[in-house]
């Protein structure tokens, strides 16, 4: 192949050196109001009274809504929010009441004049006291609440889903087993960080069409969430995402944009801009959820793991619209990369008043594999087994079954564990050259699916020019993991046009065509098999062209290098660019008109699960599987840990760009590392403590490793090239290999995350003092 | 932001004077790494700044063998750390602003501002401390020394009254400096210190400062006297590292508990003692 798999340099790079390539905060139009929100100082409370007459009063100040002007209800797959409270609070730093002004500073100063009166409402903010029978309810009418058919909230609870696993027969299988092994975990809430904070911009011109720029991962859905919440038709509203500077999920679904909007509606015309702040970027965008995991696992002498019963309670916070589906996705993987016959797991969301839970790189793989790779080091301790044997025995592997008992016809992952090991020796003994500091070393496996609704669609244009080159149409967003070039590198590939030849469009719903979201690392998987069909689509009737010009059978025609050509002989050949308006006849007359393809996808035959076993043999489109190693250096004075090396490798089924590929794997290395090391958002009676990086500490560069990135490539057969996506799934082994590491060199147990100083520390002291 | 009145003075008096003339609401502006972010969240609404960085004599940074090393009040932190006799002759103190902040902080950021934010962390007041500099202040009353031990008050409150200005630091000339910087946090680069100490031995004496232990920086002077006169074993170090430890009182906070700090108040003078014997 000619562009894919090669390093094609990046599309949008030197847009993005340059500073040419606009943000939404870049944006500025005549006449445009800022916007500031008013936000709950409480974490659960009636909203007894809303006053804004002095607000109002204040010079500048052109709109005030509050959630009584719009109180629809919306959410991806669980109607239960709203952009702005209506009766009540459910976490600290709710949307109450929104301002449009002059200026921002107007804005701000206006929101401080806002007063409400609250009542306040008993508070849970732990998720298994949440799940207990007289825990306050915090959405009381969960029963009357929409939702997508394949959840199961539970009315009159606090359990917004509840998603089961009931394979085999585990207590039978307890009773056979040789040893039984109890174990608990917990993650802490983390925040994406995405460089770039949230930011929208709506417009809504006189008759009544809403424009909104935003920077989004997923205009289609915003547009959807939008149409539904604020009943306006889909082909009056225009959702525009210029370029997007990071998202690892917190741009999926709708934030802000909600926000923005009723202000828009009201302002006659006038143009109104939100952005979040950093603090917002913490409390108000989208949170990891908190998880507490336990696990029974029931074990044979030689390894052999026969049970495992588990449980997933997840901080889903105030609203769950987009977490419940978290939820679903920790049971398709509920015992991780291993094959195991008999499994019962319960995974529930859990509101409690905490910020929201959503989206965030993994998908709740990283939170649930955290415990299932501790767990599996601490039984091959107690064993005695080598932990990379443990492994080996119980890994999934071809032939198999995953937890949905779907059977397993491609899988990497002994591959790259063995790939892994060529650079990485578990067992070598370094000695650190500080007497203070132990080396370590540790691995862990990752596994992911996207998680997506079964019948997603994508959808892809490709359209020549006069001259050969092309545009390629897409809303598949580029938001740092290089779709842009990836998608562009496909078309390129398939039209055999250079990719400097081809300029990519996305993130316009009125020009762009559709695509679900940017999210689950499916883009490079389902845009990508879009583009591919569009540009066959093309190329169809290039040929087709070509062959009554050259007098030539289709099937003796190829694309090369901007030329359709004899594969017979090959000086018979007609430039693309001759053929992008029709063909011009030798009499002088015209056929056909422009080349445009066009090209869908929806992933083949991806099904419901049974909702009371949650069995199925094909609930996702695939699996991504990898593994990693890290050498550690812990301070055994201080606690303080370094991560010295990371070697990795992902089954990626086809690298398509080698550079691209590589900095995503680091990039999410390093986000590993951080949920490793430090990040933790926390909270003391539903207040957020450290919303700043002050005091939430992600990795410097001063902090990168040294990594050994890694590929296998057993191709995915509905991939495009193979290919199979990798960006979320590369972060997961991350922080497990770290624990394990640490665990196993000092003999210690530390079962949550971040390992911090602290932790390591008393660890140690228990440790001694046993 | 609040709105404010700006000036940029090119005297120290009439600096000075716009202090006392605009009253108490009156803010000195120096790098600003402090002061804009805490008037961006609104913590500080000033309602006049007065900038001193147009004061051309605050920029100055020389050293005299007698008198030792002045550094003014707007020479910002990367171009002490990086100044040639800083390096030879005060490298603890080099050390120390070195691990203020960011790169990008610490070309705005002075250490001036770093004592007269007085946060209980400042990176470099233990340095200061330990060397027993002295802070040059200008009045409406004419000129003053303010020993840097008398100028930590509390937590975010220094010895200084409304219309002094700092003009900058003296730090002695010392023979030898022999010391040792300590700085404990979560995360290497770009982190407040859980817990900062600076050791210097200077002609057999041995002096013993601490950050983040205190509502102000300290000097830990009963293990300065414990030490006094003995050789530095290792059963020296341990002990004195216990009562280093307990002249502090820490407290929790989101960053660390108290106990985790104790401990590490042992483990950095330590550290620091141990540097200093080799």
């Amino acid at each position: 192949m000619k562009y894919v798999g090669t390093s094609v340099n990046r599309v949008d790079g030197i847009k993005k050196v340059t500073g040419d390539l606009k943000y939404v905060d870049d944006l500025k139009f005549p006449r445009m109001l800022y916007a500031a929100v008013k936000r709950s100082t409480r974490p659960h409370a009636k909203i007894i009274h809303i006053d804004i007459s002095k607000a109002e009063k204040l010079p500048g100040v052109k709109v005030i809504t509050t959630g009584k002007d719009f109180p629809k209800r919306v959410g991806l797959y669980l109607e239960d929010k709203n952009f702005l409270a209506v009766d009540k609070v459910r976490y600290m730093g709710e949307a109450v009441a929104a301002v449009a002004a002059e200026t921002e500073e107007i804005a701000h100063e206006a929101v401080k004049l806002i007063e409400i009166e609250y009542e306040d409402l008993p508070i849970v903010t732990n998720a298994l006291d949440a799940m207990k029978e007289d825990a306050p309810l915090i959405h009381p009418d969960l029963g009357t609440y929409k939702y997508a058919s394949v959840f199961a909230p539970k009315p009159d609870t606090n359990i917004s889903n509840h998603y089961k696993v009931r394979k085999g027969d585990v207590e039978e299988a307890f009773k056979k087993a040789d040893y039984i092994f109890e174990n608990d975990f917990y993650v802490p809430h983390i925040q994406h960080c995405p460089i770039e904070n949230h930011s929208a911009i709506a417009s809504v011109d006189r008759e009544g069409s809403l424009t909104v720029w935003a920077s989004c991962q997923s205009p289609y859905a915003v547009r959807l969430a939008l149409s539904v919440a604020f009943d306006i038709p889909l082909n009056k509203i225009r959702v525009l995402s210029p370029a997007v500077g990071g998202g690892f999920g917190s741009k999926a679904g709708t934030t802000l944009e909600g926000i923005v909007i009723p202000l828009a509606m009201k302002s006659k015309g006038r143009p109104v801009k939100l952005t979040f702040s950093r603090k917002d970027e913490f409390i108000n965008s989208f949170v990891r959820q908190g998880m507490h995991s336990k696990f029974k696992t029931g074990v044979m002498k030689n390894g052999k793991i026969i049970a495992i019963k588990d449980q997933y309670v997840w901080d889903g916070g105030a609203y769950t619209e987009y977490g419940v589906n978290i939820t679903k996705a920790a049971g398709f993987a509920a015992v991780g990369p291993y094959d195991i016959e008999n499994i019962w797991c319960d995974s529930y969301c859990v509101y409690t008043n905490h910020p929201v839970g959503g989206p965030y790189r993994g998908f709740g793989m990283s939170e649930i594999q955290f415990g299932i790779e501790r767990n599996m080091n601490i039984i091959a301790n107690e064993l005695g087994i080598d932990p990379i044997e443990i492994r080996r025995i119980n890994a999934q592997k071809v032939g198999g079954r995953t937890a949905t008992n779907a059977p397993i016809d491609t899988c990497g992952l002994l591959d790259c564990l063995d790939q892994v090991l060529e650079d990485f020796d578990p067992n070598e003994k370094v000695e650190s050259l500080s007497p203070n500091k132990v080396r370590a070393k540790g691995i862990a496996f990752g596994m992911k699916a996207p998680s997506m609704p079964n019948n997603v669609a994508s959808s892809a244009i490709v359209r020549l020019n006069e001259d050969g080159t092309a545009y390629l149409l897409v809303s598949a967003q580029d938001i740092g993991q290089g779709s842009d070039t990836a998608l562009t590198q496909f078309a390129a590939e398939v039209l055999s046009i250079p990719p400097e030849k081809i300029t990519i469009k996305t993130g316009d719903t009125d020009h762009t065509p559709y695509e679900w979201q940017t999210v689950a690392s499916r883009i490079t998987y389902c845009a990508g098999n879009s583009v591919i069909n569009a540009c066959e689509d093309a190329k169809a009737q290039l040929l087709e062209l070509a062959s009554l010009k050259l007098g030539i059978y289709k099937r003796d025609l190829k694309l090369e290098d901007g030329y359709v050509v004899s594969t017979i002989y090959p000086d018979k050949k007609v430039a693309i660019a001759d053929l992008s308006l029709g063909l011009t006849m030798p009499d002088g007359s015209g056929i056909h008109g422009p080349i445009i393809g066009r090209g869908v996808f929806i992933p083949p035959n991806v099904k419901d699960h049974d909702h009371e076993t949650g069995l199925g043999d094909k609930p996702v489109a695939y699996w991504t599987y990898g593994c990693q190693g890290v050498d550690i250096e812990v301070d055994t004075q201080t606690g303080n840990i370094k991560v010295l090396n990371v070697v990795s490798s992902f089954d990626v089924g086809k690298v398509v760009n080698p550079t691209l590929v590589e900095g995503q794997i680091e990039g999410a290395i390093v986000q590993g590392i951080g949920s490793a090391l430090w990040e933790e958002l926390k909270f003391k009676d539903g207040k957020p403590l450290n919303p700043s990086f002050v005091d939430y500490k992600i990795p410097t560069a001063n902090d990168m490793p040294e990594m050994i990135i890694k590929f296998i490539e057993n191709e995915e057969k509905t991939g495009p090239f193979g290919a199979r996506g990798v960006s979320e799934p590369a972060m997961i082994p991350s922080a497990p290999a770290i624990a394990n590491a640490l665990c196993d060199a000092l003999g210690i147990t530390i079962n949550s995350l971040p390992l911090t100083p602290e932790k390591v520390l008393n660890a140690m002291k228990e440790k001694n003092n046993k | 932001m609040k709105n404010f009145e700006y000036f940029k003075p090119s005297t120290l008096k009439e600096a000075s004077e716009l202090l006392i003339k605009k009253g108490a609401n009156a803010h000195i502006l120096n790098g600003g790494t402090d002061l804009i972010i805490r008037m961006k969240e609104g913590i500080t609404s000033p309602d006049v700044v007065v900038d001193i960085k147009g004061i051309k004599e605050l920029h100055n940074i020389k050293f005299d063998e007698k008198e030792g090393l002045f550094v003014g009040a707007c020479v910002v932190l990367n171009d002490m750390a990086h100044n040639q006799i800083v390096k030879e002759k005060y490298k603890v103190l080099s050390n120390a602003a070195k691990s203020v902040g960011s790169g990008q902080i610490r070309n705005k950021a002075t250490m001036t501002g770093n004592i007269c934010n007085a946060s209980p962390l400042a990176d470099t007041s233990t340095p200061l401390l330990a060397l027993d500099a002295k802070v040059l202040v200008y009045g409406p009353n004419g000129e003053r020394e303010i020993p840097i031990n008398e100028l930590f008050v509390w937590v975010r409150k220094v010895s200084l009254e409304h219309g002094e200005i700092v003009k900058g630091v003296r730090i002695p000339a010392y023979e030898n400096i022999i010391g040792d910087f300590q700085k404990i946090s979560r995360r290497k680069e770009v982190d407040l210190s859980t817990v900062a100490s600076t050791v210097v031995k200077i002609n057999d004496e041995i002096r013993i400062a601490l950050a983040s232990v205190a509502p102000t920086p300290i000097r830990a002077r009963k293990a300065e006297s414990f030490i006094k006169g003995k050789k530095l074993t290792d059963e020296v170090i341990e002990e004195a590292a216990k009562i280093a430890a307990s002249e502090a009182s820490p407290i929790e906070d989101v960053r660390a508990s108290k106990e985790y700090r104790i401990e590490m108040i042992k483990i950095a003078v330590k550290r620091n003692l141990n540097a200093v014997r080799s």
